[in-house]
């Protein structure tokens, strides 16, 4: 377990989230090894704030859950995006876009 | 937006009902999370128990997560509430024994202040069934000056009311109402009943309308005779026609007329309330026009004599009470400027002053307030004082809990509870309690309301239960504060918790600590209670002294006999004989020792009239001289005594000279230092001829219990006013059973569709009586209520000091004390509270006297007697309550105090 681990900035775990079971439904591990592959190795997210904020991801109907059976046959609660949970992850990636681009805008000021 | 709003709200109603299953899938979700973990460990190469372990340590503490989920689910204050009341129940339900005692101790001081609220409501705050607007209705009274004292009534005149109502432009409607008790049926079947005779325009002040038929209108209550129309009340309809619809239009006898059924009130209507509902309502006029107590039939509306009738006013909203109450005085200004022109006799208009005052419309908040609606008001400060009592109990209970649960408090708090939480939880503990305590406070007001209320409002008994919606809220509010109260000490004393000294194996100390808390609450309720036993001693003599005074008649074996005439016209000679053939027959009667005639009864009527005494310019500024005219064998029956000369004769009859018995304070009054036997006075007028003295009669409680100057004299009924048929009659044995064997005998000699009404003496006075009853039989019962509740404090305070003095006892003991000095010490620490009460709660008592006094008959409220008496209860019951703790202090093994705890 490396400690070479970038702090989030808030609000991004859940951008993050959104956009992990965005192609097809997950469970709580699998959606966080699957940010931990894809950024390579780089994003971790602790446990503690991984279930809090599906549950508040839930809670906000932009993800509903669902029990089912996972890879090695084990019961597993999956989520996946609702209709209004796609809405927003447009939204977002599109802010976290125009953001991004603004501060290398300035990074790059000599 | 919305959608997020309703999905949060749909998530938080499925996390309230589905706690269980959520919780659940919570911790499922987690272990397969360590579980992939782990098994990624092991893919790794870590060895299955180190693939667990590190997979159990990246995720944390599992439980904080779940507390965090738990926090995003936004639900922790309900969850908290209901996980203290469950805490709460499973704690009570440990110890049955100490729930048991609270809820009995709460039940009683909740359950004596709801029925007593229900009372003085119903007295004091509640305005009639049905009135518009309570605000804007008065009931008028009126206001003259008589020998520089003011006197303040309700009763007026109806030609009075009809003045005001025409001289005023405050009021946009009047009213006139009065509720005698008048024969209902015919012959045999004649009850007296109360009936509400009304102008029409009183219906307008309530919000009603009739069942069947109509109300009677304007036109159908016009002077001189009204209309014999009549409007029943709702239950009579029901009890005595059984509900019919037909009952319109049929005829029923009431008093003088028959009447005419037009129409029956709704359920529940009882006019202005002041007591027994009327069975029918009928025009005021009607009755007054045929009203048998004048002989000219106008004098009702054109004069002056007596007032008997009161007045309702409907205030203009834009008025307000000040202005509406002068417009009213200068309207009884010009009135009484007509009565004067009328009567000149009169005091004139600059002595009377006549003034007005409008007051609600219940008696009991008039300007008149009776006796009986001041102790109810009394009697609920005692309820409330109770109540603190058994708070204050309560309370002690609870802390001596706390402190038993010391350890466990501080294991909590240790283990990161937070206080609040611990706070929440112990005040719903006592919420809890006062909750059951205050349920069961309204099955005792259920059951303790009916008796009350036969005591205090016996004419409104059987009115539906005590317990209404105000009743019941009011007890829930009390149960509240109760709650609040009681749970305020432990959780007080909780905060100062000394986490270290409490988490000590073994409470005891070196020294026990008395509590100041604990001490302060026992001292408390000793001084209530002995302030409420002074009360209930103070009561209980004057009732005693009620009782003992001498009346100057019989009670128990006299009744009183009052013929009305209906339907016939009889001349003034023909009544003087059938008054004879009444006297004959009551004689005849098997029990009866001997009869009398009579025209007056001791505190329901009284007759003066002139006096001329040679020497004196005005008698009537000696007082008022009241007057009975009897035949002989009046003192033999009603029991007055006569001490010198003689009574009345059979020669004193028509013709003879007129002759009279004076009473020993007239004697003294018109003839000082004379002998008054044998002196002359005129009666009625100077121009007649003498009156001369023959006896001294003892003087009677004619118009007032405690202060009746006794002024009166007798006159014979031959020889004044001859026509009065009214009976008194002495019977063998107690009166009141053979009302009605007597009634049934004579009403035969009543001549068409008279009939007779037939009272015990005992009805007639009773009432006099009744506010001191009252006062004893309340402040009994509380004071009693109170002393047991202060025993039990008591008992449990010095019983839980005993055990925590275990081990000092046993020292103590180990070192040579013997029992009696074991005794000796535990029964003077409850003496001493004894005495901490007495002189805080007699300084109380001795400082209230000034109010209770008024109430009181004949004694003082600062009697040596009774504020001795009760002290020597309170010693003997606070050396009863410490004397068992004592005496199993005194058995303390010394061995097994002594060992390591």
């Amino acid at each position: 377990m490396t400690d070479d681990r970038l702090d989030l900035p808030q609000g991004t775990l859940d951008l993050l989230i959104l956009k992990a079971i965005s192609l097809r439904p997950e469970h709580g591990w699998a959606i966080s090894e699957r940010i931990h592959a894809v950024s390579r190795a780089t994003l971790s997210i602790p446990q503690g704030s991984l279930y809090p904020a599906l549950h508040r991801l839930e809670r906000r109907g932009w993800i509903k859950a669902e029990w089912g059976a996972s890879d090695n046959n084990r019961r597993a609660k999956f989520y996946e995006l609702t209709r209004s949970g796609r809405r927003q992850l447009e939204a977002e990636a599109d802010a976290w876009e125009k953001l991004t681009a603004a501060v290398s805008l300035v990074m790059e000021m000599t | 937006m919305l959608s997020e709003l309703l999905s949060d709200v749909r998530y938080r109603l499925r996390a309230l009902f589905q706690r269980g299953a959520l919780e659940r899938e919570l911790s499922d979700e987690l272990h397969f999370h360590v579980e992939r973990e782990a098994e990624k460990n092991v893919r790794l190469g870590m060895t299955p128990e180190e693939a667990m372990r590190r997979a159990r340590v990246s995720f944390g503490g599992v439980e904080r997560f779940k507390e965090e989920s738990r926090d995003a689910r936004g639900l922790s204050a309900l969850e908290a509430v209901g996980q203290d009341l469950r805490y709460a129940f499973r704690t009570l339900r440990a110890s049955p024994g100490f729930t048991a005692a609270v809820v009995l101790t709460l039940g009683l001081g909740i359950g004596s202040n709801a029925a007593m609220f229900g009372i003085v409501d119903r007295l004091l705050f509640r305005p009639p069934p049905y009135l518009r607007q309570p605000a804007t209705a008065h009931r008028i009274y009126l206001t003259t000056s008589y020998r520089q004292k003011d006197y303040t009534d309700s009763s007026m005149e109806y030609t009075r009311y009809l003045d005001l109502t025409r001289w005023t432009r405050s009021f946009s409607a009047t009213a006139a109402w009065h509720l005698p008790r008048v024969a209902v049926g015919v012959g045999q079947d004649a009850r007296e009943m109360l009936i509400g005779t009304v102008s029409a325009s009183f219906f307008g002040f309530f919000d009603i309308h009739p069942v069947i038929g109509r109300f009677f209108t304007a036109a159908e209550d016009q002077v001189p005779k009204g209309t014999p129309v009549a409007v029943l009340s709702h239950a009579f309809w029901q009890s005595r026609y059984g509900g019919r619809g037909d009952v319109l239009g049929t005829t029923l006898p009431i008093g003088a007329l028959t009447y005419s059924i037009i129409g029956v009130a709704p359920s529940g209507f009882v006019g202005v309330g002041d007591g027994a509902p009327p069975v029918a309502f009928v025009p005021i006029t009607s009755y007054a026009g045929t009203a048998t107590w004048t002989k000219d039939q106008t004098d009702y509306y054109t004069a002056y004599h007596w007032g008997w009738m009161q007045m309702l006013g409907r205030r203009k909203p834009e008025v307000s009470v000040e202005a509406a109450s002068a417009d009213l005085a200068n309207a009884f200004v010009r009135s009484y400027a007509a009565q004067s022109a009328l009567s000149p006799q009169g005091a004139p208009v600059t002595v009377a002053r006549p003034r007005a005052v409008l007051a609600p419309v219940q008696h009991a908040r008039g300007p008149n307030e009776s006796t009986v609606a001041k102790l109810a008001t009394w009697v609920t400060g005692v309820a409330a004082i109770v109540l603190i009592i058994a708070c204050a109990n309560v309370a002690n209970l609870l802390l001596a809990r706390a402190l038993k649960r010391r350890r466990e408090i501080a294991l909590r708090l240790a283990l990161g509870v937070s206080r609040l939480r611990l706070l929440s939880q112990l005040l719903t503990e006592s919420i809890v309690l006062a909750a059951l305590g205050g349920a069961l406070g309204l099955i005792i007001a259920r059951f303790g309301g009916t008796v009350l209320r036969a005591l205090f409002l016996p004419a409104d008994a059987g009115s539906g239960s005590i317990l209404d919606l105000r009743t019941i809220a009011f007890a829930a509010v009390v149960a509240l504060l109760a709650g609040i109260l009681t749970g305020l000490a432990p959780v007080l004393q909780a905060r100062r918790a000394d986490l270290a000294s409490a988490l000590k194996t073994g409470a005891r100390d070196g020294t026990y600590h008395q509590s100041r808390t604990r001490s302060g609450l026992l001292v408390l309720q000793g001084a209530l209670s002995v302030v409420l036993l002074i009360g209930a001693g103070l009561f209980v003599r004057s009732l005693q002294n009620v009782e003992q005074t001498r009346l100057g008649y019989d009670v128990d074996p006299v009744l009183y006999v009052d013929p009305t005439l209906r339907g016939v016209d009889l001349s003034n000679d023909e009544r003087a004989a059938l008054g004879k053939r009444l006297l004959e027959a009551a004689n005849a009667i098997p029990g009866v020792e001997t009869a009398t005639r009579a025209v007056t009864v001791p505190f329901w009527t009284s007759m003066s009239t002139d006096l001329f005494v040679a020497g004196i310019d005005s008698v009537r500024k000696l007082g008022t001289f009241q007057l009975q005219s009897s035949s002989p064998e009046y003192f033999a029956t009603i029991g007055t005594r006569i001490l010198r000369g003689r009574g009345l004769e059979a020669g004193d009859r028509k013709g003879a000279p007129l002759v009279a018995v004076v009473s020993e304070a007239m004697a003294k009054t018109l003839w000082p230092g004379k002998d008054a036997i044998g002196q002359c006075f005129k009666v009625d007028a100077d121009s007649l001829p003498c009156t001369t003295v023959v006896g001294i009669a003892e003087g009677i409680k004619q118009r007032s219990l405690s202060d009746d100057p006794g002024l009166q004299y007798y006159l014979s009924i031959e020889q004044f006013h001859p026509e009065d048929m009214a009976l008194f009659v002495r019977m063998r044995g107690d009166a009141a059973d053979q009302a009605e064997t007597v009634r049934r005998l004579l009403q035969p000699v009543m001549p068409g569709g008279s009939y007779l009404a037939v009272t015990s003496m005992r009805e007639i006075i009773d009432p006099q009586t009744q506010s001191w009853r009252l006062g004893a039989t309340m402040f009994v019962v509380f004071g009693g209520l109170a002393l047991v509740l202060a025993a039990i404090g008591l008992y449990s305070v010095i019983a839980y000091n005993v055990a925590q003095r275990r081990q000092e006892l046993g020292v103590r003991i180990a070192l040579g004390a013997q029992a009696a000095d074991v005794l000796r010490l535990v029964v003077g620490e409850g003496v001493r509270f004894a005495v901490a009460g007495i002189l805080i709660g007699g300084a109380i008592a001795f400082l209230a006297g000034r109010w209770i006094g008024p109430l009181l008959f004949a004694q003082s409220p600062h009697d040596p007697l009774v504020f001795g008496a009760v002290t020597g209860v309170l010693l003997a019951v606070a050396v009863a309550a410490s004397v068992i703790p004592a005496r199993r202090a005194s058995q303390v093994d010394p061995n097994v105090a002594l060992r390591a705890d």
